[in-house]
């Protein structure tokens, strides 16, 4: 697992992204946020899941494909979907169960899988500040799985999150979810970073395998956690990704993407 | 009775300091024209509700006391309208929430009820710093902890659609945010629209229909008053104006200030701008490239 790829054909963010996609189930109604979840539910949907329905916060409901959107909700987004209505609407959806797997990103996340992305340090007095909960809250109280993806980076990985703006098991302890109010049976059930795959046992995550491809190591995850991460005994290597996951991939979501240029300000 | 007035009588008589202002169009067809008017004719103290949209002008022009929101780039070191409204000593309030919950703020004043009870929020931070408006109780019909949102009646609500008649039967189509929950929630409703239509073009598609005229203020004709965002079936984003409008900085701040506020005499001399600066047919070009029409309902007896 320590050994050293240095060329393998592809990198840590293919990994990251064809690895949320891979949790995606032909059949999941899924939601997904902008950025890294849209890549992921469309990858999918080019290739194991074709069947697989896209929701999308403001209103946004098919089973059919579409070209990635450089937001989320754009002309070549809304067109010929299957449904439109509104952002309430497909919140009910979600509140009321009909949504399997929500899809999120994070500006940090914990060992107990609740999720920042609202601010760095205290809130009235922030050292950064991200937008905010947009969907995410939503999405996290409501799907019966929530995946997580994010690049990893000590400060971004921590024993508690600065603020919780999504909240996942909160302290660890059995029922709190239950407890204020959230639905049972939902919650978050992986992470995915562009250095390994992470799952949740007993509502803290533990790490199921490391991109060994891309020559990440153990002592390279555990350097950018800031709790003693919990290792599963059968620690494995990424499943690297295949020729036909890469094609599609590079063909239908980096290609699309690089057409829109960078954005400014950045 | 026909609503039909211009932009800036339409917002001077039904936009008053103070208010509370929902703005429509969270990412699909914001009522731009209509919030550089209110820019133009400074109101302020206002309190505003809305998901997503640009209404950095409100903010920047120090006319924005208190914002409600669930998602909005609120870093300062990134934003040129926060820096602005701190050097004016006009940073509003934030109340920050989730998407749904702003949804549900507006569903429970449409509704005329006080608050909405819900699943989500509960047990985040959001509900630790926006308690005024975001509450946890007992069930009362025994089913453990829920949430809560308290409802917000907006005094006036500002809509852009694709078409509206005179009187202010107003259709939009495309991904509706919370537009139907907000302009229905608020007091006052100002519809811009893209084209004014015959009542009867309404009258054979109702089901369409978002508000009724009963419950609209004023009716303003403003082809092009979302740019520049995007309406279904009209016109495409210019490239990159979402991500502009969220993280432009103090250069594309005052670019955009100069061109819609200052600059001109109202929306349509901002258009008559672009179309000099970039060629005639600029706004052809905008036009969805792929268009089709919907099968026709039909409707009758």
């Amino acid at each position: 697992m320590t050994e050293q790829k240095p060329n393998p054909g592809y990198t840590a963010t293919d990994q990251m992204v064809i690895s949320a996609a891979r949790e995606i189930k032909d059949h999941d109604i899924v939601y997904v946020g902008v950025g890294l979840p849209m890549q992921a539910g469309l990858l999918a949907k080019n290739m194991h899941a074709p069947n697989a329905t896209i929701i999308i916060e403001n209103g946004i409901v098919r089973a059919n494909l579409f070209p990635i959107p450089m937001a989320t909700d754009t002309l070549g987004s809304q067109a010929f979907a299957d449904q439109l209505s509104g952002l309430f609407y497909v919140m009910c959806l979600g509140q009321a169960g009909h949504i399997s797997t929500g899809f999120l990103g994070a500006g940090q996340v914990d060992r107990f899988g609740n999720v920042n992305d609202t601010c760095v340090g205290d809130y009235r007095k922030p050292i950064h500040r991200w937008p905010g909960s947009g969907g995410g809250n939503d999405i996290m109280s409501f799907c019966h799985r929530t995946i997580i993806i994010l690049e990893q980076d000590k400060r971004r990985f921590l024993e508690k999150v600065d603020f919780n703006t999504c909240p996942g098991y909160f302290d660890g302890k059995p029922g709190r979810r239950e407890d204020v109010g959230l639905p049972p049976n939902t919650g978050p059930t992986a992470v995915i970073t562009d250095l390994g795959l992470y799952g949740f046992e007993d509502r803290e995550m533990v790490l199921k395998s490391v991109h060994a491809g891309v020559g990440v190591t153990l002592e390279k995850v555990k350097a950018e956690t800031s709790w003693d991460l919990k290792v599963a005994p059968d620690l494995k290597d990424t499943v690297p990704p295949t020729a036909e996951e890469l094609r599609a991939y590079r063909e239908r979501i980096v290609a699309v993407r690089a057409a829109f240029g960078p954005p400014p300000g950045r | 009775m026909s609503k039909l007035m211009t932009m800036k009588d339409a917002v001077s008589q039904f936009v008053k300091s103070g208010d509370t202002v929902f703005i429509s169009g969270a990412q699909h067809g914001a009522p731009n024209a209509a919030v550089a008017e209110i820019a133009r004719q400074k109101i302020d103290r206002l309190t505003v509700i809305t998901v997503l949209v640009g209404t950095n002008l409100l903010i920047g022009e120090g006319l924005t006391d208190r914002l409600i929101t669930g998602y909005m780039m609120l870093d300062e070191r990134r934003s040129y309208a926060l820096q602005r409204a701190r050097a004016l000593n006009k940073f509003p309030i934030i109340e920050e929430s989730s998407h749904f919950g702003i949804a549900m703020m507006l569903y429970a004043g449409y509704m005329g009820i006080p608050f909405m009870p819900t699943r989500c929020l509960v047990g985040s931070d959001m509900m630790k710093y926006n308690g005024d408006n975001l509450k946890t109780i007992k069930d009362p019909f025994g089913g453990g902890q829920v949430g809560v949102v308290k409802a917000v009646v907006p005094d006036v609500g500002i809509i852009h659609v694709q078409r509206c008649d005179a009187e202010g039967n107003a259709q939009k189509w495309g991904t509706l945010g919370v537009d139907h929950e907000g302009v229905n929630a608020s007091k006052k409703v100002i519809v811009t629209t893209e084209k004014v239509v015959d009542a009867d073009v309404i009258r054979r598609d109702p089901n369409r229909t978002i508000i009724p005229a009963f419950r609209v203020s004023a009716v303003v004709e403003q082809p092009f008053g979302a740019y520049p965002g995007h309406l279904a079936g009209c016109y495409d984003d210019p490239p990159r104006a979402f991500f502009a409008a969220m993280l432009g900085g103090q250069k594309a701040y005052e670019d955009y200030l100069n061109d819609v506020v200052y600059g001109v005499k109202d929306w349509n001399g901002y258009l008559d701008k672009l179309k000099a600066a970039n060629g005639p047919d600029y706004f052809d070009k905008l036009k969805p490239k792929i268009s089709r029409p919907s099968e026709p309902i039909f409707s009758g007896y």
